[in-house]
Formats: C-alpha cells, structure tokens, sequence
C-alpha cells in the first residue's frame, strides 16, 4: 500500500484515560464508527462515546457460527461483522434525481456531504479492503467515481493491530495481516502497560497534538512485534496464494465446482459481507414525476445477474460460485493488482450452510 | 482534492430523423457533438427505466445514428422517441474496431441480426481504407428483419456484400441458409482479418469455420453482448472471465476471449 504510513520518532505510549480523551477528541472533529455489540454481534456504528464501545468482548467464529463472549482486555474482538464497504459503497447509493418538465428532463446530481468521518478501530484486513476498493473506484479505473471518492477523501482511520485472530481468520495466507502496515492515520496496539500510539499522517500528528502522552521505548515496540507474532500464531497458512492462482486458471472445468454447487444456496450472503465485492444493480425509484438513480448492491449469486435476453447466463450456482471464487482469487489480480479477498473470513461465518472458502480453494487447486 | 467529472451525468441530443427499419427496430440520428469511433457504444437512458448500451451504427457529420430494437422497458420507451424530441444518453464507451490490422489486406467482417448495427460503420470506414479485399457477410432471421436496406446498393458498390435468410420469403430471391452456410463457400486467404458481431452461438460457429479454412484465430474480432449497468467497470455485471465487456471491450481479440468464451456458464 503506498498510502498513509509509519513515521520515524511519532511513538507513543499512552494510558487508558488517554484513550478516552483521544476519543473525545475524535468525536469532536468528527462524525466516529466504531465497533459496538448490537443484537448479538459487534458492528461498526455511528458512536458517540467511548463507553459505547465493544472494548472487552471477544467474537468466536466458525462456519455458519458466531458468538460473543467477555474477555479480559479492551480490543479483545477481531474486526466486526458489517465492513468499510457500507459506508464508502453504500447499500444503496442515490446517483441523481431526475425530474420531468414538461417534455424535459431535469437532472440533480447529489453527492454524498462532505463530512468528514472517523473510522474507529479498523483491523489489517479492513484497512487493505480500502485499498483494494480505492482502486476498483479510483486509482485503476480510467473514469474514477466521484460518490465513492467523496466519501473515501473525507476518511480520518485509527488502526488497531490484533492481538487476536478468530478460527475463520486468514489475513496470513493472503498477505493482507494481522499488522496493520500502512493506510492509517493513526494506530493502536493494547500493550500491557498501556496503548501503543503511532502516528501515520499529519492530520493524525495534529489530532493527537494536545494528548497526554510519552514517548514509547524500544520495549513497547518489541513488545508490538510480539504480539503481531503471536496473532500470526493463531493461524494456519491454508494456501500458497500466487499458487493456488495459476492452478484456478486450470480449474474451470465444471467438475471442480460442482461439489460446492450442491451445497451453496445462492443466498448472496458471502458477497453482502464481503468487504470488497463491489457489484451493484442501477435501480429506478419512480414517484409521479420524479425518478431516483439508485446504485444498489447485487450479488454474482442472483439469478438476474448476468442475464442476456431474460436468459441468465449462469444458470447453475456452481457457474455462480465458481464466478465468484475465480473473480476473488485469480481474475482480480488481472484487473486491478490485488487479490479481491483480504482473508477477514466474513464469508465463512455467515454462510449458512457453512462454506468454507479456504476449503474450497484447497480442494479445488489440489485436485 | 480534485473535482472528477460525473460519469453517470447524462447528456441531451435532439433527435433530428426516424428511420423505421422493421417492426420493432428504429433507427434514430441524433444531433451531437460527441466524438466517438467505430465499435464504441453509448448508453441510452429512459425515464423511470433505466438504462441500455447501445451501439453507436454510425456517425454521419454531426449527427450520431443509433439502431434500436424495441424488447423492454428501456429500448421500447426509446423507439417511441420522434423527431424533434430529446434522447438522454451518456458516453461514448469501449474500444474500438482495429482496422489497421487490415491495412493492405483482405476484411472479412460478419454480421448476424442486429449484429449488424455494430458493424456497419468500420464497413463504411472500410471503403476509404486501403484494405484489398473487402468482404462483407449479413445474416438475418428473415426479409422482415433485413436492416439499413437503403445502403445495401452503396455497400455493394465498393465490397462483396452477402446477405443470407434464415427463413425464405417470396419476396426474397436472394440466398437463404445460415451464415455459415454462405461462409463455408467464401474462398479465403489465410491472413484475412476478422470482424464479427451477432449472436454468441453465430461467433462460435464462424470461429470454428474459419479456423478449418486456415484463418488465425488472433486475426479474429469479435464484439460481445453482455449485460451492463454502469459501463464504467464497477457494476461487475459484464465480466467474462477476467474481462469486463464494457470498458476492456465490447470488441475482443478471440483468442484472448476464447477460454471464457466458448465455456458454458462464464
Ligand atoms: C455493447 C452492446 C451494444 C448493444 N447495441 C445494441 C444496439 O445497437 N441496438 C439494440 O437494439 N440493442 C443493442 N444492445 C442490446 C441492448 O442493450 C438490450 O437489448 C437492452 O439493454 C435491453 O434493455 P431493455 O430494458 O429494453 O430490456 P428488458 O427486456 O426490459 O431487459 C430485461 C433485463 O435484462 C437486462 N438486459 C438484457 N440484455 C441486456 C444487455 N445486453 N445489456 C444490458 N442489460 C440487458 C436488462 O437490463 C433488464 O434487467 C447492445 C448491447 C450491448 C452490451
Ligand atoms: S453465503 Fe454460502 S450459501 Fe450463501 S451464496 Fe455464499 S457460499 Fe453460497
Ligand atoms: S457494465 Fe458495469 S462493470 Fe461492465
């Protein structure tokens, strides 16, 4: 990522009322989500203090399985179900308003208000979600898109580094995490003595200018090291990724894909979680002499979605899945440089049937 | 911080002339002062409706032609646009017809139903091309179907233009049969080039032809019909294997395609 980074000497060290106070700060320059425990789950949502936070739970995933717990500790979670995406690629995106006149048309092209808005507590995996959707938006599109960028410009993000990866985790196999190591404005790693600050832009150095706060010391960076470390620990490496491309390309053949045809239900969920499946449908909203533009999320999973002459070109959700895993693994690095997944394993928890995708690349490449 | 321009933002054209080609097909021209090329599409917008990509035909001085077949919301809701009227569109998109691999050579291009449309104006540009051979080969459903019947003395009049029926009709005493009927008879050198554009199954089959005449499949053209939304590589809508139709396309070299291509269900 060439983005925000790290900056020699801007180490710090500070104690939970600084975090707090950091917080307040935040909420005052700008709009803050942030994680918060909301019908069973943690979910990034508008927050306003810092008590609201889901500091101290910790979220066991398996396929087709989440649960909360408490833990001893404040970023004790890994990142929270819904992703960055809602708020950059929003469910549904309002492009114009159109008004008939008479025999014209008149046409209102809303953007989204420049607010400007923190993103609180953003894990490796996420903040490499940006990145990956900055470039199918912006940076590797010949006709950048406005909406995105207007919202994507006016982003302030605070990094936390893991200290705990969950069983559907695997940021290690596609090179995306547990460090955060770039695209911040500011990052966190919970030390045992306190909170290890680092400071990634200027508009972090003057967020953070009137915070009560020392130096940090070679320990505390060992310390982050460590902690990295053991995170990476906690997972398997599932696949050799640049591997497991090459081998895709020669696994097209429908035999491959019809075992997990069987089982996928085509429900769309993998790519509704998804921090970077960006497909969206246009869809009108009439009124009596209006029309709405709507950008819409949709899914390679719906049975319209690639339809030719009211006939769906992917007829079987095999030839569904198989779009969806080929795009993520394989066709994505064609076409903007990155893998479309960032191992953060949403896909796997909320499949209801409990497909798990590192299996799936596993068994497809190895056969 | 700078200001993009709005891809999404639609532009207004008056429309000048009506053509009635069939039933259901008008043929529009539109006044505008858009620069575009042979290949390109743009996308027609209807109110309430929506959106369609269309293929630019042709442009004829100021004047931009588009041919539409009436077959849903959108393309039904256009072909009732009159004269004086105003059509709202947005582009041009895509990539464009690589005539100069013809360049002192032979042109084969092959047109199958509205196919056509996409193909005509690199045909009119071939007239002007030093291209050696240029042949042009029209198939369509029936007499009812036959588009821009008013041009066919003009493009007879500089190439070996063919047209086939699939069905025939008393009014027809030209050929009837398929396209590849009429190509299999066609005698043709190994390094003609290419341009194609009809139904998937129609390419398939030409490809396959040509390839038993000795024609290499990378001299091949093809312009794909898929799916879009935005026209813009976001929507996701278009993807052929890695490719999206809209902005790496509409027209693709075929061996780059083929794998995705030929394939059932990518
Ligand atoms: C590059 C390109 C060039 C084309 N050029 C022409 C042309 O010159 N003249 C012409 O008459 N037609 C052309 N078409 C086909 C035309 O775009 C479709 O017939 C049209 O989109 C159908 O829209 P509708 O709302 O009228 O149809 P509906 O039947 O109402 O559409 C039904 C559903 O299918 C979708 N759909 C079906 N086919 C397509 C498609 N190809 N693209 C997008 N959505 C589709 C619609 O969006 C809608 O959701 C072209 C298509 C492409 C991709
Ligand atoms: S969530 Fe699971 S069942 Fe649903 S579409 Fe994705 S893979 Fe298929
Ligand atoms: S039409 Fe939307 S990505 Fe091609």
């Amino acid at each position: 990522m060439e983005v925000k980074g790290e900056d020699e000497g801007s180490n710090y060290l500070i104690d939970l009322d600084s975090l707090v106070e950091l917080f307040g700060i935040l909420s005052q320059r700008y709009r803050v989500w942030a994680p918060k425990v909301k019908d069973g789950v943690i979910r990034y949502m508008p927050t306003s203090s810092f008590g609201e936070l889901a500091l101290g739970y910790r979220n066991i995933e398996l396929p087709g399985y989440y649960e909360l717990k408490k833990e001893e500790g404040y970023f004790t979670y890994t990142h929270p179900v819904n992703s960055l995406k809602e708020l950059l690629h929003p469910p549904e995106l309002p492009l114009m308003r159109v008004v008939k006149q008479s025999s014209e048309l008149l046409f209102d092209y809303t953007m989204p208000n420049g607010e400007r808005l923190c993103l609180f507590d953003v894990r490796a995996c996420d903040l490499w979600a940006l990145e990956v959707l900055d470039r199918v938006f912006i940076k590797n599109n010949p006709k950048p898109d406005p909406y995105y960028k207007s919202l994507r410009d006016n982003l302030f993000t605070v990094g936390v580094n893991c200290s705990y990866a969950t069983s559907t985790c695997f940021c290690t196999t596609m090179g995306t995490g547990p460090e955060v190591r770039g695209g911040y404005d500011l990052l966190l790693t919970e030390l045992k003595e306190g909170f290890l600050l680092q400071v990634g832009s200027e508009e972090g150095r003057e967020v953070i200018g009137p915070l009560k706060k020392r130096r940090a010391e070679e320990r505390h960076l060992q310390e982050k090291e460590n902690i990295i470390k053991r995170t990476e620990g906690m997972m398997q490496k599932d696949f050799h990724r640049q591997e497991a491309r090459e081998r895709l390309y020669g696994r097209m053949d429908e035999t491959y894909w019809e075992p997990v045809g069987k089982r996928c239900l085509a429900c769309t969920n993998c790519t509704q979680v998804c921090p970077t499946c960006f497909c969206f449908d246009m869809v009108e909203k009439n009124g009596l002499s209006e029309s709405y533009r709507v950008r819409a999320w949709d899914s390679c999973f719906s049975p319209s979605f690639a339809t030719l002459h009211r006939f769906n070109l992917r007829q079987s959700i095999h030839s569904r899945y198989r779009q969806w895993l080929m795009h993520k693994f394989a066709y994505w690095v064609d076409q903007f440089g990155t893998y479309g997944c960032v191992g953060c394993g949403r896909c796997i928890t909320w499949c209801p049937v409990g497909i798990d995708v590192r299996q799936e690349v596993r068994r497809i490449v190895q056969a | 911080m700078f200001k993009l321009e709005n891809p999404y933002a639609l532009r207004r054209g008056r429309v000048a002339k009506v053509i009635k080609e069939t039933e259901n097909i008008y043929t529009f021209y539109i006044e505008t002062e858009e620069q575009a090329r042979p290949g390109q599409y743009n996308m027609l917008y209807a109110f309430g409706m929506g959106e369609a990509p269309i293929t630019i035909a042709s442009m004829e001085g100021e004047y931009l032609v588009h041919t539409v077949r009436a077959v849903g919301d959108v393309t039904r809701h256009i072909d009732e646009l009159k004269e004086g009227e105003i059509l709202y569109y947005r582009g041009p998109y895509g990539n464009t017809w690589d005539i100069e691999r013809a360049h002192k050579g032979e042109l084969l291009i092959i047109s199958g139903g509205l196919g056509l449309a996409a193909t005509r104006w690199v045909f009119e540009q071939a007239k002007t091309h030093h291209i050696k051979r240029l042949i042009h080969i029209y198939g369509s459903k029936d007499y009812h179907s036959l588009l821009y019947r008013y041009l066919y003395e003009h493009w007879h009049s500089y190439s070996e233009f063919y047209i086939t029926l699939e069905r025939p009709d008393p009014r027809w005493n030209g050929r009837v049969g398929l396209v590849t009927d009429l190509l299999r008879e066609i005698e043709l050198k190994e390094d003609t080039v290419v341009f194609t554009c009809g139904p998937d199954p129609m390419v398939k089959a030409c490809v396959s032809l040509l390839e038993n005449k000795g024609i290499k499949v990378y001299n091949i053209y093809a312009s794909l019909e898929r799916h879009m939304k935005c026209s813009l590589g976001t929507c996701g809508h278009c993807m052929i294997g890695p490719y999206f139709v809209c902005k790496d396309g509409p027209i693709f070299r075929y061996d780059l395609i083929r794998e995705y291509f030929e394939r059932k269900e990518v």
